[in-house]
């Protein structure tokens, strides 16, 4: 827990909308399962979803995939809101929902500007056999308590703990001790498109390509950018090759 | 002073509150604080005790998790799997980094196998069928018992001399489990089929004719520069949709290369459409005839190297002369102009890489349009080269094929098994009651076969219909073996160990679950068969293909000896040899196809519309449907989840006043007909219906029954003619509201959408400039 | 003064008058209830939480274990059964052949090495009464405080104040058996010695039990006073 500030960069230019995101956070977060009339009643709770938006009208349609899970954002509207606390930033930069603290008031995810945030309506159950697959370093939450991406931070835990018991920093070390840092969805994406990062590490690559695609004529932008959020999650945005082939008519 | 004297306060007889005590007691019992505080009282039982176990292996450490690597076998793919074991349980899987088809990464299938693990409703028991057929009634009985009726039935066939009765059906196997198969079923004289939903006999047949290949080639998609793809849903659920990502983000944003540019031709807006610079609607069936336009144009307009035009034979330059873009465009359903456009692009930007597959090769000329696809990466110069088609070295372990058997195959099967001259069917990870157009007549022919068995983990429509249910290990129990088809341009082997212990074991030998191979090795010598194989048990012949393997001294993993190579082997979750590259001749080029149109044999003012089924990302053909995760995968278009969904053009369904949610009924000329929810989106194209596969089973558990619609049922039994494949795009249908109304489970709209940002434009980038400067 | 000067209208009883009256008894009532079962609901969760198994006299045990043998006579480390303790996050019971290993041949005369030996013989395993239990939205991890504890050159202190690693005096004896520790000494602290800290003398126990609250409060305080991260998701995640 030294000085880390957690971000991520997301390229959309990558994101071929596979769901395969969407599956691993539900595998690794004890996220309670989605059954039809979870999503009937609109409540499904995902914490990492593909947002798909259309642009334009056949035959010149266009749909873009938008990974959307919490921005960690450093002037979060969720945290100031939570009548209990239970909800605050730590010092990583991650904004972090205490379970046991949460008594639903929902105010946090009212105010949630990428809605992002899920309350727990129904009591989460699962068949006997299939609660051998939840995972024991995950609190599992009851019904009446809000939850949302955490960047994983039971394995940023873990990691901090294995660094510091090897007396190096977090970020040290080889591939396979940052794939075991970096979030279940990111691990999973097939594409590369999620990629997280240290940004308060000098060396690290995708802080560089973030930096870099932020500058004026860059792909990088935040969402919703205007409320001053601030989030931790920077976005690459796609790329649309304004080719002849799109001014034809079918 | 007196106190006012209290006067008797009289109720009327009414009573104000005319309470009952039942509704008392449900007040105050039922009230949610009530029901706070009494479960606030007490800890769960488990955590009242710590447990000693009997035994604690070595590398059992309670609390900390320990990683084994293996394979996925959710699918054909077999991705390279390591999955976190906590005390014994599987948790979680990862991608294995060394695993060279997906390099540590993995699609949400791979990731929901574990459900399959887990399942509430996996069979547990070998189990007998009790009443009618395809009721759905069974009895537990032991292992003993039930092999020993199968070695009864098979031996049966033996005396009566009908061995050549006996079919086993599979999905497509290779490697040493494939080998077994074969000795066993061989060694019988029985026959075996493989079975897929979707078949790849076209592909595999236009490998062989094109390329001269007689496995499929692998696709250098993250250094081409062009990718012309008709058809196939690569991005998402096309044969090795993890490693075709993987090249897809080195493509699009790999360092030091510019960004490559994508143009998908398809009557439907999957994935891959969405994803792609430009997405070319078309009608459905013509996809080869576009590429002969494609290629008239490029011979044409000299956009042809010259060694390439000079090694066409000069019949092949006829052909392709006929299909001008003008002459082709109405049947096409593409502009003449921008096929000129496509053609001009994918032959400047080299290397141009074109793939086919899905639909495409779904029609009755299916075969020759995958034929043309793929013949044009040679005009283009593309086979054999870095950034185009790469061929395959020979498999490491001798193995047999992994495609399917064609539909021809199951419908000659299928009037076999009616004529009665099928005694004994056995079926192994095949679900062909289910995916099987009803037309084919293999559901009504189940019943005139006296003996069906049926090794499988779940009761899916095939299995529900077998006398005997034998369960097999899940993936995750068991040792096995791949070789992946397409491998990646090297020799690759994956091997696949159980990461956890059979969960069922408890349940003792007579019951619980065990290896398919094991079974046939079993039942070998009881049936007088010497299958040859250098093992008793898959664990051992697995080990002695490794030995064959650990003598070759060549690949990932060398050891002086022979257990070091094998743990090493199953450290890494496989062996490969990444010299051991293709060696034969690449040819220069092969005879253009002989162009075909397709056949659409029904009336269009009775059947109008086009009918493409297509798999879904999240249950793909039907074998994810027994699991929850999946189910609750949003659709990457649609984001609809958990039922049939009929995708329909949004002015189609205005005129139809077809909204949201209608259920509408969808008619094959089959006469058959099915329940579908309408869902209108804008990536529809005029005249064409997308509908989801792998709801509508009849049984199989909790998670699958019950629910949506088999779309493969109403499909007409249309063929390529040349291949036996099953036309499964080829279908017309008409539509009709039946009046009712459900709502459509789905993600969109459970969160608002976020506000377009005017000021946000998403890069434009003009066809000279590329965006990788910035 | 006379009688019936206080001119009180008595309020007639009527019907509007006995519901409002009614209504007003009833909400009463009910606040008092609802109230009621409100600050049971705390006033349980405060005193019964986490619920201590054995605050005063350890509980019964299927087989009676006692550390004072093992420990303080047979001078076993605690590291030597509860092996997980540096490595994970729960510092584990041992396998019932662990036990075995020495009482295979030792401990004839004992009744309770003859139950040991019978769910040995048995195949089966010993579900332990649990004495120690964090709820579960608590990640309470082990090996991380034994690691900060335990080490070369540690401080020995009589309370702990210090910010340094210390540990305390009382413990640090009792592990070591040692009394000519004293504080200001600067000892190399095994892990065994640490396990008392929070377990207490485990060693004198013939029955274990508990003897710290271990309530949040607890861990919160120790953690302040020896400059641990003490932000909630450190614990809580």
């Amino acid at each position: 827990m030294a000085n880390e500030k957690w971000g991520m960069v997301i390229d959309l230019d990558k994101c071929t909308g596979c769901q395969a995101c969407v599956v691993a956070c539900q595998s690794e977060n004890n996220v309670p399962i989605n059954d039809e009339p979870l999503y009937n009643q609109r409540r499904a709770s995902a914490w990492i979803h593909i947002e798909r938006y259309w642009e334009g009208e056949f035959p010149d349609v266009k749909a873009r995939f938008i990974p959307v899970l919490c921005q960690h954002c450093d002037d979060a509207p969720c945290e100031p809101v939570c009548p209990v606390f239970a909800t605050y930033h730590n010092s990583s930069g991650l904004n972090v929902q205490v379970y046991n603290r949460c008594i639903g008031t929902r105010f946090c995810a009212n105010n949630c500007p990428y809605q992002v945030r899920f309350f727990n309506f129904w009591e989460p159950s699962w068949p006997e056999t299939l609660k051998n697959q939840l995972n024991p370093d995950v609190t599992v939450r009851s019904r009446g308590i809000m939850e949302k991406c955490t960047f994983c931070i039971q394995r940023i835990h873990k990691a901090g703990r294995n660094a510091k018991s090897e007396g190096r920093e977090i970020r040290d070390g080889n591939d396979l001790d940052i794939r075991a840092l970096d979030p279940a969805c990111v691990n999973s994406c097939p594409t590369n498109t999620l990629m997280f990062y240290d940004m308060n590490d000098p060396e690290s690559e995708i802080a560089k390509l973030a930096h870099d695609e932020l500058e004026h004529d860059g792909r990088g932008y935040h969402l919703l950018e205007d409320y001053g959020t601030h989030p931790s999650i920077t976005y690459l945005k796609k790329v649309d090759k304004d080719a002849e082939l799109h001014h034809d008519s079918h | 002073m007196r106190l006012p004297s209290v006067q008797c306060v009289t109720i009327r007889n009414e009573n104000i509150m005319d309470l009952t005590r039942r509704q008392f007691l449900q007040m105050v019992g039922g009230s949610a604080t009530g029901a706070v505080l009494f479960a606030a009282c007490g800890v769960p039982e488990e955590s009242r005790y710590i447990n000693s176990p009997h035994q604690m292996p070595e590398d059992l450490v309670t609390g900390l998790d320990n990683w084994y690597a293996t394979l996925c076998r959710q699918c054909t793919t077999s991705e390279g799997l390591v999955v976190r074991v906590v005390e014994g349980r599987a948790k979680k899987v990862e991608g294995n980094v060394d695993y060279p088809i997906n390099l540590g990464k993995h699609s949400a299938k791979c990731e929901a196998s574990l459900q399959s693990l887990y399942n509430p409703d996996r069979i547990d028991r070998p189990l007998l069928r009790v009443g009618d057929r395809g009721k759905g009634e069974f009895n537990e009985i032991g292992w003993s018992d039930a092999l020993a009726r199968i070695t009864n039935q098979l031996q049966i066939l033996q005396t009566q001399n009908k061995q050549n009765g006996f079919v086993m059906i599979t999905d497509p196997l290779s490697a040493h489990l494939g080998d077994v198969t074969q000795r066993f079923v061989s060694g019988f004289g029985g026959r075996h089929l493989q079975y897929e939903t979707i078949e790849r006999t076209n592909i595999s047949r236009a490998m062989k004719e094109v390329y001269s290949q007689e496995i499929m080639p692998d696709f250098d998609i993250s250094n081409s520069a062009y990718i012309l793809s008709f058809g196939a849903d690569w991005l998402n659920t096309w044969t090795s949709p993890t490693r075709y990502m993987r090249a897809y983000g080195e493509f699009r944003q790999g360092k030091d290369r510019e960004r490559g540019t994508l143009v998908h031709v398809d009557p439907r807006f999957s994935a891959t459409a969405a994803n792609a610079d430009q997405w070319v609607p078309i009608n459905p069936g013509w996809e080869g005839i576009l590429a002969l336009g494609i290629a008239n144009v490029i011979l044409s307009d000299g956009l042809v190297s010259d060694s390439i035009r000079s090694s066409l034979s000069p019949d092949d330059i006829a052909i392709i002369d006929q299909y001008t873009p003008e002459k082709i465009s109405l049947d096409v359903g593409v502009n003449a102009d921008k096929i000129r456009l496509i053609a001009h692009e994918f032959s400047s930007h080299a290397p141009a890489l074109a793939i086919g597959g899905g639909s495409a090769a779904a029609h009755t000329n299916g075969l020759f349009n995958m034929k043309a696809v793929y013949w044009l990466n040679y005009l283009v110069g593309s086979v054999g080269v870095e950034g185009g088609v790469i061929f395959n070295p020979e498999p490491p372990v001798p193995s047999v094929g992994k495609y399917s058997s064609s539909f021809e195959d199951f419908r000659n099967l299928s009037q076999e098994m009616s004529r009665g001259e099928i005694s004994a069917l056995m079926i192994r990870g095949a679900d062909p009651w289910y995916g099987l157009p009803e037309d084919s007549g293999f559901r009504r022919a189940t019943f005139e076969v006296p003996f069906i068995f049926a090794v499988s983990n779940f009761l899916d429509d095939t299995t529900a219909m077998a006398d005997l249910i034998l369960p097999e290990n899940d993936a995750f129990e068991d040792w096995g073996s791949d070789i992946p088809d397409p491998a990646p341009g090297y020799q690759l082997i994956g091997f696949q160990q159980p990461v956890v212990r059979p969960f069922y074991e408890n349940l003792g030998d007579e019951l619980g679950t065990k290896n398919f191979a094991d079974i046939m090795i079993g039942l070998a010598p009881q049936l007088g068969l010497d299958l040859a194989l250098p093992g008793t048990t898959f664990t051992e012949i697995l080990k002695a293909g490794a030995e064959d393997l650990w003598r070759e001294n060549r690949g990932s993993i060398t050891a002086a000896d022979f257990d070091s190579f094998w743990y090493g082997v199953l450290q890494r979750g496989g062996w490969w040899d990444k010299d051991s590259k293709y060696q034969g001749t690449i040819p220069s080029v092969s005879n253009v196809p002989n162009p075909k149109s397709p056949k659409f044999d029904h009336s269009p003012s009775q059947f109008p519309y086009h009918l493409i089924p297509f798999t879904s990302t999240g249950i793909g053909d039907g074998e994810g449907a027994f699991l929850p995760w999946l189910q609750a995968t949003p659709d990457p278009i649609t984001t609809a989840t958990w039922q049939t969904w009929l995708e329909i053009n949004v002015y189609d369904a205005e005129k139809l006043e077809i909204s949201e949610g209608d259920v509408i009924s969808v008619t094959s000329a089959s006469g058959k007909s099915i329940d579908v929810l309408a869902f209108p989106h804008p990536g529809v194209p005029p005249g064409v219906l997308s509908v989801p596969i792998g709801q509508g089973h009849i049984s199989g558990g909790r998670y699958s029954e019950d629910r949506g619609s088999n779309i493969m049922s109403i499909l007409t039994p249309n063929v390529d003619e040349e291949s036996g494949a099953l036309a499964w795009a080829a279908t017309k249908v008409r539509i009709e509201k039946t009046g009712e109304w459900m709502r459509v489970p789905k993600l969109e709209n459970t969160f608002s959408e976020f506000p377009r940002d005017e000021n946000q434009h998403i890069i434009k980038v003009t066809p000279d400039e590329s965006s990788s400067d910035h | 003064m006379l009688p019936g000067d206080f001119d009180i209208q008595i309020l007639k009883p009527t019907r509007k008058r006995v519901v409002l009256g009614l209504v007003a008894l009833a909400s009463t009532l009910g606040f008092l209830v609802v109230l009621g079962f409100v600050l049971t609901f705390i006033l349980s969760s405060w005193w019964a939480r986490p619920i201590v198994f054995g605050y005063d006299e350890g509980p019964d045990q299927p087989i009676a274990f006692p550390h004072t043998t093992h420990v303080q006579d047979l001078g076993m480390e605690c590291t030597f059964c509860h092996r997980n303790v540096e490595k994970g996050a729960s510092a584990s019971v041992p396998a019932v052949s662990l036990c075995m290993t020495c009482h295979k041949v030792v401990g004839d005369d004992s009744e309770e090495v003859a139950k040991l030996r019978e769910y040995y013989d048995l195949g089966k395993s010993i579900n332990w009464v649990r004495i120690h239990r964090v709820p579960d939205h608590v990640q309470f991890v082990h090996d991380a405080h034994i690691k900060h504890f335990s080490g070369e050159g540690k401080t020995v202190v009589e309370t702990m104040t210090n910010p340094d690693s210390q540990i305390f005096l009382e413990d640090a004896k009792k592990m070591k058996r040692d009394s000519s520790i004293n504080p200001g000494d600067i000892k190399d602290i095994e892990s065994s010695e640490v396990c008392a800290v929070c377990h207490g003398d485990v060693a004198s126990m013939s029955k274990v039990k508990q003897v710290r609250p271990l309530k949040m409060g607890d861990c919160v305080n120790c953690h302040r006073d020896n400059n641990a991260p003490a932000e909630c998701a450190v614990c809580h995640y």
